[in-house]
C-alpha cells in the first residue's frame, strides 16, 4: 500500500493540474485572512479566539476536497486509468491508494494554508501592538483543521470514484458545500429536524474543526465524518469495482 | 498460457462477444483478427480484467489476470486507447508505472531506448505522434519484462518502418518463448509475424487455425476458361466444388487444377486455358468472416 500510494503521489506531482489548486489556496487563504485582520475590532485583533478562528478560515478543506475529486476523475476522464488498472488490478486496492493519497495531500493543503495564515496574520497584529499568542489551544486547533482537511480530501476522492466524471463530480461538489447543504439544513429546519442536519457532512466536519457552532461536539462530528469518508468510499469503490474500463 | 472459456459480453442490447472461447498455447505469436466491431477489444480487455463479463471466464497464465501478483511481470498490454495523462511526459508516465509495481527505475530508460522513444521522453505527452504513442504504449507493455504480451492493433499509426521494426521486435520477443496475441483487422498485416490466427466475427468464434493452413487456404483455387463452360460448371458442381462463372466461359473453382484438369479430361472438355489461382489473405479472411469484400 505505501507503494502504491507513493506512485499515487508521483502522479499527483508530475502534471501541472495541482500547480491551479496550491496557487487558489495560497492567494485565496491570503486574502481571506488579510480582510479578516483588517476589518477586525481593535479589541479582538489580540484574542486568542479571533487567532484561532483565523486559522479555521482557511480554504484548506474545500481545495482538498477538490483535489480528492480531481484526483480520481483525471484518470476516467483522460483514460488513464486502464494502465492504472492493469498495474492494480484489484480495484479495491486502488480505491484506497486514492483515498489514502487524497487523505495526505489534506494534510499538506492544510499545513501550506496555516502557514500562509500565520505569514499574513501575524506581521498585521503585531504592527497593531498586539501579541499573536501561539499556545497549545492554537496547536489543538490546527490539528483539527489538518485532520479535518484530510478528511475531506479522502471524502473527495470517494467522491470522484462514486461519479467518475471530472465535471459532474466537481459542479455537484461544490455545489453541495455551497448550497444543497444550506437548501438542506433550511429544510429540515422547517419540519422540525434542525439536529439532524447537525450531521450533514460539511456541519459534521465544520463542528469537528470547530468552525461551526451549536452543532455536534468535535468529536462527534469528527466520528459521523469519518463514517461518511469510510461510507462514501465504499461506494465509490462498488462503483469502479462494477465498471467496464473500455 | 491465455483462455478464454464461452466469454459473453453485452453493452445494452449489442453483443459485443457472444460465447467465445479459444486458448493460446506458450510460446506462440498468435494473431486476433475480425472485422471492425468483431469484438476484439472487448476480449482483450476481458481477458485484462478491465471489462467484467456477463458470463465465462478468462484467464492468463492460469489465473484470471485481476488476481496476479505483479501483473506487470507477468503480462504486458497495449491497448487501442492512449493510456497516459497528456500533461505528463513520457518518462514520468514509465516512472509512475515503474514505482507502483516496485520495478527499478532503470527500466524506465531501458524501456524507451528499446522502443526508440528516448529522444522524446521528456516531452509531455500532449504532443506525441500517433507512432509515439504506440511506443510509449508498448514501452509501458515491456515494463516489467513480461511473459504474455497481449497488444490490442499495436501496428495502428506505425509508418512502414515502424510496422517493420514492430514485427521485428515481435519475432524477437516470440524467440526468446513468450506469448504474444496481437489482435489485427488486416490479416496481411501480421500474416507475415504470427503462427496461429484466431479469427472472430460479430463476437462468435469462426476458426482457430495455423498459419500454414491459412496459406493452405489460400492456394487451392483454379482458374478455367472453356468453350464448354456450362458443362464444365455442373459437373463441377457435381463433385462438389465450388464454382463461380467470371463471365465469357471463365471459371473460378475451389480446387487445384490438377482436379479439374482430370475432371474436364474424363468428360472430354476442350479447356483453352487452366491455371492455379492463389487468393490472397484479405480474400481468405473476407470469405471466413463473411464480409463483402469492398468494392
Ligand atoms: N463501451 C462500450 N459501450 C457500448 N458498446 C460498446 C462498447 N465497447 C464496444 N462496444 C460495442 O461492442 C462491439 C465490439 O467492439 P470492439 O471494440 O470489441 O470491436 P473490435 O473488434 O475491437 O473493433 P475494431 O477493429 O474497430 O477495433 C461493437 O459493436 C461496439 O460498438
Ligand atoms: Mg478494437
Amino acid at each position: 500500500m505505501t507503494t502504491l500510494v507513493g506512485a499515487e503521489f508521483l502522479k499527483l506531482r508530475t502534471t501541472r493540474g495541482w500547480i491551479g489548486y496550491v496557487l487558489a489556496l495560497v492567494v485565496l487563504t491570503g486574502i481571506g485572512t488579510a480582510a479578516q485582520v483588517g476589518s477586525a475590532a481593535e479589541v479582538d485583533l489580540g484574542t486568542p479566539e479571533f487567532q484561532r478562528d483565523l486559522v479555521a478560515g482557511s480554504l484548506a478543506s474545500l481545495i482538498a476536497f477538490l483535489v480528492g475529486i480531481t484526483s480520481v476523475t483525471v484518470e476516467w476522464r483522460h483514460g488513464t486509468i486502464t494502465r492504472t488498472l492493469l498495474v492494480t488490478p484489484r480495484r479495491e486496492l486502488h480505491v484506497a491508494a486514492k483515498g489514502i493519497a487524497a487523505f495526505l495531500a489534506g494534510v499538506a493543503l492544510a499545513v501550506l494554508a496555516v502557514a500562509v495564515v500565520l505569514a499574513v496574520a501575524i506581521p498585521f497584529i503585531v504592527a497593531r501592538d498586539a501579541s499573536f499568542v501561539l499556545d497549545s489551544g492554537l496547536g489543538a486547533r490546527v490539528g483539527r483543521i489538518v485532520l479535518a482537511a484530510a478528511l475531506w480530501g479522502a471524502l473527495g476522492a470517494g467522491v470522484g470514484s462514486l461519479l467518475k466524471s471530472q465535471t459532474f463530480a466537481l459542479v455537484a461538489g461544490i455545489l453541495w458545500i455551497l448550497l444543497f447543504e444550506a437548501l438542506l439544513t433550511l429544510l429540515l429546519g422547517l419540519v422540525d429536524l434542525d439536529s439532524a442536519a447537525d450531521f450533514l457532512p460539511a456541519q459534521a466536519l465544520g463542528a469537528f474543526e470547530g468552525s461551526v457552532d451549536d452543532a455536534l461536539s468535535p468529536v462527534a462530528g469528527g466520528v459521523v465524518g469519518l463514517a461518511y469518508v469510510v461510507g462514501v468510499s465504499l461506494l465509490g469503490w462498488f462503483r469502479v469495482e462494477h465498471s467496464d474500463v473500455t | 498460457m491465455i483462455e478464454v472459456e464461452r466469454l459473453t459480453k453485452r453493452y445494452g442490447s449489442t453483443v459485443a462477444v457472444n460465447d467465445l472461447s479459444f486458448s493460446v498455447a506458450p510460446g506462440t505469436l498468435t494473431g486476433f483478427l475480425g472485422p471492425n466491431g468483431a469484438g476484439k477489444s472487448t476480449t482483450l480487455r476481458a481477458i485484462l480484467g478491465l471489462v467484467r463479463p456477463n458470463a465465462g471466464r478468462t484467464a492468463v497464465l492460469g489465473r484470471p489476470y485481476r488476481e496476479l501478483d505483479a501483473p506487470l511481470e507477468r503480462v504486458g498490454a497495449v491497448l487501442e486507447t492512449f493510456d497516459a495523462h497528456p500533461g505528463r511526459s513520457g518518462r514520468n508516465h514509465l516512472r509512475f508505472l515503474a514505482a507502483a509495481a516496485r520495478l527499478p527505475a532503470s527500466r524506465v530508460d531501458e524501456v524507451l531506448a528499446l522502443v526508440e522513444l528516448t529522444g522524446a521522453a521528456r516531452r509531455r505527452a500532449k504532443g506525441y505522434s500517433l507512432g509515439m504513442r504506440q511506443r510509449l504504449g508498448l514501452a509501458a507493455a515491456l515494463l516489467g519484462d513480461p511473459e504474455v504480451l497481449v497488444l490490442d492493433e499495436p501496428a495502428n499509426g506505425l509508418d512502414p518502418q515502424g510496422i517493420r521494426w514492430l514485427r521485428d521486435l515481435l519475432r524477437a520477443l516470440a524467440r526468446e518463448g513468450r506469448t504474444v496475441l496481437i489482435s489485427s483487422h488486416v490479416l496481411a498485416e501480421i500474416a507475415q509475424t504470427v503462427d496461429e490466427v484466431v479469427i472472430i466475427h460479430r463476437g462468435r468464434l469462426v476458426r482457430c487455425a495455423t498459419m500454414a493452413e491459412v496459406e493452405a487456404m489460400a492456394a487451392g483455387a483454379a482458374r478455367v476458361r472453356s468453350p464448354d463452360a456450362e458443362r464444365l460448371a455442373s459437373l463441377l458442381a457435381e463433385a462438389g466444388l465450388d464454382v463461380r462463372s467470371l463471365g465469357d466461359g471463365t471459371l473460378a473453382v475451389a480446387a487445384g487444377p490438377e482436379r479439374v484438369g482430370e475432371l474436364a479430361a474424363a468428360h472430354g472438355i476442350v479447356l483453352h486455358e487452366l491455371s492455379a489461382e492463389r487468393a490472397t489473405l484479405e480474400e481468405v479472411f473476407l470469405e471466413l468472416t463473411g464480409s463483402e469484400a469492398p468494392a
